[in-house]
């Protein structure tokens, strides 16, 4: 029976994206947080992680940045082939610009709940293993599949724009780096906080991924999580609707 | 590299059958100014079709539409008997396509045709017997485990074309193919193709190189300014020119421009002068009477001559007379 071309076009993203250097990022940096910062930080922040130490606090936040760094392998696919030509030469093969944009988002996916599994390998490893319910489990496969869809379609709108190599490298950077620390992944939203700090860390949707994550990691699933959840899902159909359309809009490559 | 034919036959059509018909397709990047301007013409199955022209000329956009990348603003195309706008994935599936352009995933050598075989639905056994086939015939053995971006420019070519014969085709358009490749790699891929083409494979080819469109081609079509110049079979183009011969002359000191002139007047109708600079290409039928005219223009006006010379017409002589402003213009559509 012939492979769906779409099955095809993941397939493709999967083995060319999987190589050591790119796993070294992928997975290699999520891990160092997860290690040195859970360590590090673990006498400072006793109480946090439900009074397992902040190591546990820290693995569901960890998880959820996942979606971000899938987000980025999902960006970064696009600019390459862009930029190296596949894009012009998948299109003039059996592909539509469709199957070749969802091959790009189920990848993503793969990759963010792929990420967020050895994350919560690695952490049970470290602090043990905890109960997590299967509503639980749903909402983290659930709310990481948002989240890597969200944080695709914001790189693949980066990559289709951009017409630089240097542009885009600034730029992917910032929103690793802006996106992660201000959000919930590492620290709570605590009243202390400056408010212009507080309004960012409100608006960034990986605040969202993280506390559902946690809240399901740690069974303690509030209706917060569930309206945090819905506006993201409004904010991911807005985003991939911005991405579709600057994609289909785009040069095939950067001649 | 030549040998046995590397793509599954029979494919395609009847022979004879019009593959690829193209009538006056329209194509501009920004709105404003036209990079193809309404060419026209028909490819039969079996045929090598050459496209010459100079960088800019329209060829590259003019694949571009052909392969269903670009979509023309006017005019029409059928290809393979189907309409581009309605039918574009299932011409894709029965056209291959080296770009002029690298296109390479993150891999090994090895790693590119086996993804570019998988990415075209070519089951296990079948893409493993046409890679390693693949690496052979274009001499990729000690390159298979290197990734593609350390490679040379010549061997990344090599490796892209490789990678086009990973899956069969009805119509192969060849995006300057060679460029980048030596002498012995070059004439193998074109025995390569040949080979094909004898099996029913149709060949679109573009080219900066005159001698490879004389080896492979069956008609040729020289482009500029998004409109087709030139365009007729090799034999009809050698006929029309290869009777001619060329007179090259640059002039020393002297009114350079009035001799040109004054020349221009002396010279047959059917003889075609074309001046850059102090420099002049005249390609005429009566060498003789054309040189005594022009020496003795040379010495009433004492002009000196610091080069003169003779020669058979080339293909180059079709393509530069067609290209160059004055020259003699025959589109054949």
């Amino acid at each position: 029976m012939p492979i769906p071309n779409l099955l095809r076009l993941i397939y493709r993203n999967t083995r060319v994206n999987t190589d050591p250097g790119s796993l070294v990022i992928l997975l290699g940096l999520p891990a160092l947080y997860l290690v040195f910062f859970g360590f590090g930080f673990q006498s400072l922040a006793g109480a946090a992680g439900g009074g397992k130490g902040y190591l546990a606090y820290l693995t569901p936040g960890i998880m959820a940045f996942q979606a971000v760094m899938a987000g980025t392998v999902g960006g970064s696919m696009l600019w390459a082939d862009r930029r190296y030509g596949m894009l012009a030469q998948l299109l003039v093969g059996p592909f539509t610009r469709l199957q070749y944009l969802l091959g790009i988002m189920f990848t993503s996916v793969l990759f963010g709940l792929g990420g967020a599994a050895v994350m919560l390998a690695l952490a049970s490893l470290l602090v043990g293993t905890g109960t997590v319910t299967a509503l639980g489990v749903g909402v983290m496969l659930g709310t990481i599949t948002l989240g890597s869809i969200f944080f695709g379609s914001l790189m693949l709108l980066v990559s289709a724009l951009v017409k630089s190599n240097n542009a885009y490298n600034s730029i992917q950077i910032l929103v690793i780096f802006v996106v992660n620390f201000a959000s919930t992944v590492f620290y709570p939203l605590s009243s202390g906080l400056p408010l212009a700090i507080k309004v960012l860390f409100d608006l960034n949707p990986l605040t969202y991924v993280a506390d559902a994550v946690r809240g399901a990691y740690f069974s303690q699933l509030t209706p917060t999580e569930g309206w945090q959840l819905l506006v993201l899902a409004v904010e991911t159909v807005v985003v991939l609707y911005l991405a579709i359309r600057a994609y289909m809009r785009s040069d095939v490559s950067m001649e | 590299m030549s040998g046995s034919p590397l793509l599954s036959t029979p494919r395609g059509p009847a022979a004879g059958t019009a593959v690829l018909e193209v009538k006056h397709p329209h194509h501009s990047y920004d709105g404003k100014r036209e990079a193809l301007r309404g060419v026209s013409f028909t490819i039969r199955r079996g045929e090598v079709f050459g496209l010459l022209g100079k960088n800019g000329a329209g060829k590259s956009t003019l694949i571009k539409v052909m392969t269903t990348l670009l979509r023309p603003t006017q005019g029409s195309l059928r290809v393979l008997g189907m309409d581009p706008a309605r039918d574009g994935q299932r011409i894709r599936q029965r056209i291959g396509v080296v770009q002029q352009g690298e296109s390479f995933d993150f891999t090994s050598v090895q790693g590119n045709l086996d993804i570019y075989g998988i990415l075209w639905g070519i089951p296990g056994e079948e893409r493993a017997r046409r890679r390693d086939a693949l690496i052979q015939r274009f001499g990729l053995e000690d390159l298979r485990k290197r990734r593609s971006f350390d490679l040379s420019g010549g061997q990344k070519r090599r490796v892209q074309v490789a990678r086009e014969f990973m899956h069969d085709m009805d119509i192969l358009f060849l995006d300057e193919p060679t460029v980048g490749l030596d002498v012995i790699m070059r004439r193998s891929l074109l025995d390569s193709i040949r080979s094909e083409v004898a099996q029913g494979l149709t060949v679109v080819f573009t080219t900066h190189n005159l001698e490879e469109a004389d080896y492979l081609c069956d008609r040729i079509a020289v482009i500029d300014d998004g409109r087709i110049l030139v365009l007729d079979t090799l034999e009809n183009l050698k006929r029309l020119y290869g009777g001619k011969r060329t007179i090259e002359l640059t002039l020393g000191e002297g009114d350079a421009p009035g001799y040109f002139r004054a020349l221009q007047e002396r010279l047959a109708p059917t003889d075609v002068l074309t001046v850059k600079d102090r420099s002049g290409i005249l390609l005429t039928q009566e060498p003789k009477q054309a040189l005594s005219a022009l020496v003795e223009l040379g010495q009433t006006r004492a002009i000196q001559f610091e080069w003169l010379n003779i020669r058979k017409n080339t293909l180059e002589d079709v393509f530069l007379n067609s290209v160059e402003p004055g020259g003699e213009n025959h589109a054949d559509p």
